[in-house]
């Protein structure tokens, strides 16, 4: 068997008295495109921002590509190398540029001369179709034009898996889909990809597996095709009829 | 007939052009009417605004102008001539030197004059366009232009290090210029011009660092030749006074408590116990003290731990106190500007694989600094002000020469005008500082508006 690219072995996370994670148990392929959905407080943003380390989990293992996290500052910083990340708040850096945006960690981190960072962040920021905004400051751009641009930010690092956190919470209703259709793209060049998310229709399109959480556990994951048609759990199918 | 079904084409929506603004809110009569005259009272505010400021500068503008005298051997003569209505210029006047250089001695006066021309000469390329090395230039104006001017100021008998200090920055002067002028002509450092030329195109690394340090040996000889010439009179820094020594020490005073103060405040918001420990400590002792009592502090207490025979120049006192009094309020602006950053900001960093230095200083700092300007400026406009606090352990500076203006025979209490003069002096000063830091706050924040 293959080692899988992501995988967590009874993980667990507290906030002081309250135990947000409650030995978590999942793996995930490499190439295989996973859908996480949950109420709010469930856990699901808690889970992937452990998955590279932006929350620290107190029990149990993460391994990203077989490699574990904690084995000291320099290791973990090279492992999450590995994952690049999309916020429901952008977190574009405002003092830059575009270009600057994406270019700014290659130059900084991998060392890269000037001009082939350009070069990469001009082919991302084409396959996220704004290259003529490459000049421009992320604050003179529309929430879906910025996504997308965060997208293309994190895939000039080269990860080879990529998480979302709420990609599209916080936009308008008119630019969901541009920055979904992305993402589509890139689950079609069959990146390793875990999304947190509420859109259903997404998870129906491209994902490999639905995980639902609940309380801080995985309730249930099945294929797309069983989860929507019938879930197992009560409690799965309160929180679609909500939903749907 | 059947009823036709097709459905009716959608109406297509137009939107209309915006039209002009109502006249009575454009151009100056609409700024008049909104601003001053937009109702009664406002309009009775408005003359009467008008009124008192009319009777304050006429005031002042006869007294200091037209009533006043510029030509008189003494204040009596003044006096006679105009009592009380008008200003005495001519004590101001003679005491100008005093005010502006204290009592360093006038033959030697030129050597302020030498040190403040190198500061604008060293400063000059930042401001100059197409010169690339911008960054290291500022350092070395804020790093290595000090061991020079000191050296200018103090004078006397150079050892060994001086020489090779002063030296050494000599030759980063030279540096400085020769990459200016060849990065605007060229659009090529002057070192790495050298090395093009020299060694050729794409030399071997040996080589081309073989030039380097060859080129860096010249400057540094030619300086050092240029130095050993130099023998300058000591002057003892009790001579140091008036403007030049309020530049002094609120120069120095700026230049250190930026860095000092980001280090405090990155430190206070350390997770290593020890150094967020040091670092309230300090803040919070330095920030619950007058600057006045650190002052006499550093003054009085400090040769008391010294061991014998070790002495600290008083002006070097006074120099560390008003520093680290500076750096604990820097402190606690810059980690105020620290945590307007919002958290997702370092968790991009950190997902990028950014450490922590990283992502400070090219993140997070960058965007901190220019919220922060205002407050930042407003702290040195403050201390600029607070160096007066020095006259109080008898260091003379341009408050303390004002004042011995009247003390003088022949200008005996002639108090009102070297207050008002120098008062002219700090409002140019502190109005420069506050219009650059609006200018850099409008530069720095092009599109980047939240």
């Amino acid at each position: 068997m293959t080692t899988p690219a992501i995988e967590l072995v009874g993980v667990s996370k507290w906030y002081g008295g309250f135990q947000a994670l409650k030995e978590i148990n999942l793996s995930i392929a490499e190439r295989e495109r996973v859908v996480v959905c949950g109420p709010s407080g469930s856990g699901k943003s808690t889970m992937i921002r452990c998955v590279n380390q932006l929350e620290r989990h107190q029990r149990g293992d993460i391994r990203i590509h077989g490699r574990a996290f904690g084995g000291g500052a320099r290791d973990d910083e090279a492992i999450r190398r590995e994952t690049g990340m999309v916020f429901q708040s952008f977190n574009l850096f405002p003092h830059m540029t575009v270009l600057e945006n994406c270019t700014f960690a290659l130059t900084w981190v991998k060392q890269m001369p000037e001009a082939e960072a350009k070069r990469i962040a001009m082919s991302h920021l084409e396959r996220v179709r704004i290259p003529e905004q490459a000049l421009k400051y992320p604050l003179q751009l529309s929430g879906g034009q910025q996504q997308r641009v965060a997208i293309a930010r994190a895939l000039c690092m080269q990860p080879r898996i990529m998480l979302f956190d709420e990609p599209t919470s916080a936009l308008d209703p008119e630019m969901i889909k541009e920055v979904l259709d992305v993402m589509v793209e890139l689950a079609n060049t069959g990146m390793t990809m875990v999304v947190v998310t509420h859109e259903m229709g997404f998870a129906r399109q491209v994902a490999d597996r639905v995980v639902f959480m609940d309380q801080g556990e995985v309730v249930e994951q099945a294929p797309p095709e069983e989860f929507f048609a019938n879930p197992r759990y009560d409690r799965t199918r309160m929180f679609l009829s909500q939903i749907l | 007939m059947a009823p036709d079904h097709t459905p009716a084409p959608p109406l297509v929506f137009t939107p209309r052009p915006s039209a002009p603004p109502p006249p009575s809110t454009v151009g100056v009569m609409g700024w008049l009417r909104a601003n001053l005259f937009s109702s009664v009272p406002n309009a009775i505010l408005t003359l009467l605004g008008a009124y008192i400021l009319y009777v304050f500068l006429e005031a002042i503008i006869s007294w200091a102008l037209i009533n006043a005298v510029w030509d008189a051997p003494n204040r009596r003569a003044c006096l006679d001539a105009v009592g009380r209505s008008g200003a005495c210029w001519p004590g101001v006047i003679a005491w100008l030197p005093n005010l502006i250089y204290g009592l360093y001695p006038k033959d030697q006066v030129w050597r302020i004059d030498l040190g403040a021309l190198i500061l604008v000469l060293w400063a000059l390329p930042l401001f100059l366009p197409r010169v690339k090395s911008k960054v290291a230039i500022g350092l070395t104006a804020v790093l290595v232009y000090p061991f020079l001017v000191s050296y200018l100021f103090l004078g006397g008998e150079k050892g060994w290090i001086w020489m090779v200090l002063v030296a050494g920055s000599l030759a980063t002067f030279f540096w400085v210029w020769l990459t200016a002028i060849s990065e605007m002509r060229t659009g090529q450092g002057f070192i790495p011009l050298l090395v093009h030329t020299l060694a050729g195109p794409d030399p071997v690394p040996e080589r081309a660092r073989l030039v380097r340090q060859l080129a860096w040996a010249a400057l540094f000889v030619t300086a050092l030749l240029i130095v050993s010439r130099w023998q300058l009179v000591a002057v003892p820094t009790r001579l140091w006074g008036g403007l030049f020594l309020t530049m002094v020490i609120s120069g120095i005073g700026i230049t250190f408590s930026l860095p000092a103060g980001v280090l405090l405040a990155l430190g206070r918001r350390s997770s290593m116990p020890l150094i967020r420990g040091f670092c309230v400590a300090f803040i919070e002792l330095f920030r619950s003290v007058p600057l006045i009592t650190i002052l006499f502090m550093f003054n009085t207490m400090l040769p008391l731990f010294l061991p014998v025979g070790v002495e600290v120049d008083r002006l070097l006192r006074a120099i560390v106190a008003v520093c680290l009094f500076a750096a604990a309020y820097m402190a606690e602006i810059v980690r105020g500007g620290l945590q307007a950053i919002p958290k997702g900001q370092y968790e991009a960093a950190a997902a990028m694989g950014l450490g922590y230095w990283q992502s400070t200083t090219l993140i997070i700092l960058p965007q901190a600094l220019r919220i922060m300007i205002p407050a930042i400026v407003g702290n040195f406009i403050g201390l600029f002000k607070d160096t007066t606090l020095v006259s109080i352990i008898g260091l003379f500076d341009m408050l303390s020469m004002a004042r011995a203006v009247g003390e003088d025979t022949r200008w005996l209490g002639l108090f009102i005008e070297p207050f008002f003069f120098i008062t002219m002096i700090y409002f140019v000063f502190c109005f420069a500082m506050s219009q650059y830091s609006m200018n850099l706050e409008r530069r720095l924040g092009g599109g980047q508006r939240r």
